[in-house]
């Protein structure tokens, strides 16, 4: 008999758990009466909290009775959250979406037609490159949001001590990440965590190789060619000989290595600055202390002058689903307002128009990140590009690749696949 | 009231004039009477049938239907999907991928199945020998395991075996000194699922461990005893008494985590965001997603996905024959 009570009580949290458990699966429906209620998707921590505060408030003082509410992403597995939510009856209204990603939805008519509202959006001064990856079929789907550069951050003492300048050219740097390595044991001369392949584009690109070329109608995969060989290799000797990063590590919260001072030097996004000029009682805490010691520089090329790196960023449409379309569409309009854009450049992030690069100002990381904005480069222009990225074999190649495996066997078997994802 | 009509013959009975009559067997087919009741359970049943229908069955129907057609993201938003027959199931079948990972889950489910079996029996023969404040303090310990929900476990043991900060290697290195500075677990597949299994079964004990426990309160302590007094040692008395009784109840629980261990998905998904290589680790959940979800060929993973319910689908109609079958002794 005394058993029974916890039996009872087994099967009580048993049912509770599964109340919860269903609880969190049902999709919230908001209904905001006759205000109706603006959701904006924003990925990742690159948006700065000052843009957002004045994209909710300037909205709401200009449709009275609505609001903005801002639902921060996380850009692991974007693609697929976009997929369902867009598709849904509870699709967010404003998102923003990977450059690289974008042509996913807009060939699939995931996304509001803008083409009337080109111009109103700031016209030919929007970012040309952005423009393409979110026009498709003549119509324009996706409006430039930012555009981030990959700059190399450093830490100025242990590049003195080890007497290194900034390097002129792509074997410089590397030589330079090496001898960093050498004289730290157990640090990271150049951090490279084996997941995070956007920094190995430089150098296949660098040494004269592609990812994939159209050929007619289909597409060609090329990391197997003798240049993409190249850069893959180097991939590799800086993978394992300046990293001590995990091999199989995610690229997130660089700051972490920086501040306890195992990463030396970390090639990132140009708004890791601010990852790592952080509060030290921030929610992800960084090191203001180290700002006089924090250096940074475009990564250079092969040849001298900065490398083509990847020119990562982010479009930002309004869904075809929307429920309220209007709305939807102002909003956009002042994310894409010069006040708006504003912000991003103040913080580091190049603007979606090209009359506002000034905002970026002089310092040092303006001055690279203009630099390497000049001579950022994309991934393929594919709408199968983005079932590339999702299905993380690029993330498996590079982590095969940082282990010590045999690249030209990788790089075969990995175009082999990326010819079967894009031409299928 | 003598019944005259029996076509018994009257037994003598002892005392005089008295004759024993058997009672008149029940009337051998009485399907009438049972189809004058009969429609009330089926309406009680049409409630339970309707949800099933809606919440199980029309998903199903669209899976069956979508794994015969080529079905991209195009098609998500709106797009005809046009039919292709079994293309889609031949594409997957002679996919080395596919039967790699359908290996590796069976393998990774039975080495789970095993050790939770295992782990949750002992935890509940021990729970009956515990005091009352141990025992409750146990059964405190396994409803939180069995609370934490499988994605928060998942980055909390993923932090426990993290390469750098991770208090594993910490104490491997620290206190036994070993070398596993900056050792990754997750890199080599094997270790990968060493990990997995380690988040699997710890959230799977609790259920078998409560459940066998729950069975072995209904064991007769009387039977023991004799047995005890015949010198069973305990390994016999639980072989040869306490299996038997709770047969039954083993056999409902194995059944039940072979079909969670088989399409197990968190645990494994979170993992491979923490570190190690997807097309060494994916098990059927995980692929599915992958295939479907990941690269946008939804006909592709929905053909899977019917593999994989047919599948699971023989493995409970095993546990329902052999539920009946317990039923009809």
């Amino acid at each position: 008999m005394k058993k029974l009570p916890l039996v009872a009580l087994g099967a009580v949290a048993v049912l509770a758990l599964a109340g919860c458990a269903a609880g969190t699966n049902a999709a919230s429906g908001e209904d905001a009466g006759d205000g109706a209620e603006i959701r904006v998707w924003l990925v990742g921590t690159d948006t700065p909290d000052a843009a957002r505060e004045y994209l909710k408030t300037t909205f709401e003082e200009g449709n009275p009775g609505s609001t903005l509410t801002i639902e921060e992403q996380s850009w692991t597995g974007l693609v697929d959250k976009l997929t369902t939510n867009l598709s849904g009856s509870d699709s967010p209204d404003v998102v923003e979406v990977g450059n690289t990603q974008a042509s996913a939805f807009t060939s699939a008519g995931a996304f509001l037609d803008l083409t009337d509202k080109y111009e109103a959006l700031g016209g030919d001064d929007l970012l040309p490159g952005f423009v393409e990856a979110g026009t498709y079929d003549d119509k324009f789907y996706a409006a430039p949001l930012y555009s981030g550069a990959r700059l190399v951050f450093y830490n100025k003492e242990a590049a003195t001590a080890a007497g290194l300048g900034v390097p002129a050219t792509l074997d410089e740097y590397i030589a330079g990440g090496e001898a960093l390595a050498a004289a730290n044991p157990g640090k990271s001369g150049i951090w490279w965590p084996g997941q995070d392949w956007y920094n190995a584009l430089p150098y296949i690109w660098e040494n004269g190789g592609e990812i994939a070329v159209p050929d007619g109608e289909e597409w060609d995969a090329q990391l197997s060619s003798a240049e993409s060989m190249a850069g893959l290799e180097q991939v590799q000797q800086v993978m394992t000989t300046a990293s001590a990063a995990p091999k199989d590590g995610q690229e997130t919260n660089p700051q972490v290595g920086f501040c306890d001072g195992t990463t030396l030097q970390l090639s990132a996004p140009s708004w890791v600055k601010w990852s790592i000029l952080a509060p030290a009682d921030a929610e992800t805490p960084g090191c203001p202390e180290q700002e006089a010691n924090l250096g940074v520089y475009a990564l250079p090329g092969i040849d001298g002058g900065a490398a083509q790196v990847f020119a990562g960023g982010s479009n930002v449409a309004v869904s075809a689903k929307s429920a309220h379309p209007e709305l939807a569409t102002k909003a956009l309009e002042i994310i894409l307002s010069d006040e708006f854009q504003t912000i991003y450049g103040e913080n580091g992030l190049v603007p979606a128009k090209l009359s506002l690069a000034s905002t970026l100002g002089t310092d040092e990381v303006a001055l690279a990140t203009t630099e390497a904005a000049g001579n950022a480069k994309l991934t393929p222009a594919s709408p199968k590009w983005a079932d590339v990225e999702a299905s993380g074999l690029l993330t498996d190649l590079f982590v095969k690749i940082a282990q010590g495996g045999d690249v030209e066997q990788l790089a075969t078997e990995a175009d082999e696949k990326i010819e079967s994802i894009l031409n299928g | 009231m003598t019944s005259l009509t029996s076509a018994h013959e009257a037994a003598p009975s002892a005392v005089t004039d008295e004759r024993i009559i058997a009672p008149e067997p029940p009337p051998a087919r009485s399907g009438r009477r049972k189809r004058a009741g009969g429609l009330t359970p089926y309406m009680l049943l049409v409630p339970s049938v309707a949800v099933l229908a809606a919440i199980i069955g029309w998903p199903l129907i669209q899976l069956f239907i979508m794994s015969f057609q080529d079905f991209g993201r195009a098609q998500v938003f709106g797009a005809p999907a046009p039919f292709i027959g079994l293309d889609n199931y031949a594409k997957i079948l002679i996919d080395e991928a596919f039967w790699q990972v359908l290996l590796r889950s069976f393998a990774f489910c039975a080495v789970c199945v095993v050790a939770t079996m295992i782990l949750g029996t002992l935890i509940a023969l021990m729970m009956m020998r515990l005091g009352r404040f141990f025992r409750l303090l146990l059964s405190v310990g396994l409803l939180l395991a069995w609370a934490m929900p499988a994605l928060t476990a998942t980055i909390v043991w993923g932090w426990i075996f993290d390469t750098d900060y991770g208090v594993v290697n910490n104490v491997l290195v620290n206190a036994f000194g070993l070398d596993f500075v900056q050792h990754s677990w997750l890199i080599n597949p094997l270790s990968f699922f060493f990990v997995a299994a380690i988040i699997v079964i710890w959230g799977a004990v609790p259920f078998v461990a409560f459940t066998v426990y729950a069975g072995l309160t209904q064991v007769p302590d009387e039977v023991l005893e004799a047995s005890q007094l015949d010198g069973a040692n305990s390994f016999a008395r639980f072989r040869l008494i306490i299996y038997p009784y709770l047969k039954s109840i083993f056999l409902v629980v194995i059944i039940l985590q072979v079909i969670w261990d088989l399409r197990v998905f968190t645990q494994i998904f979170a993992l491979q965001g923490i570190g190690g290589i997807k097309d060494q680790t994916n098990t059927l959940g995980t692929y599915i997603y992958q295939v479907s979800i990941g690269t946008g060929q939804y006909g592709i993973g929905g053909a899977i996905a019917v593999i994989t319910v047919i599948i699971m689908m023989a493995i409970s109609l095993y546990y329902v024959r052999q539920s009946i079958k317990d039923e009809e002794l």
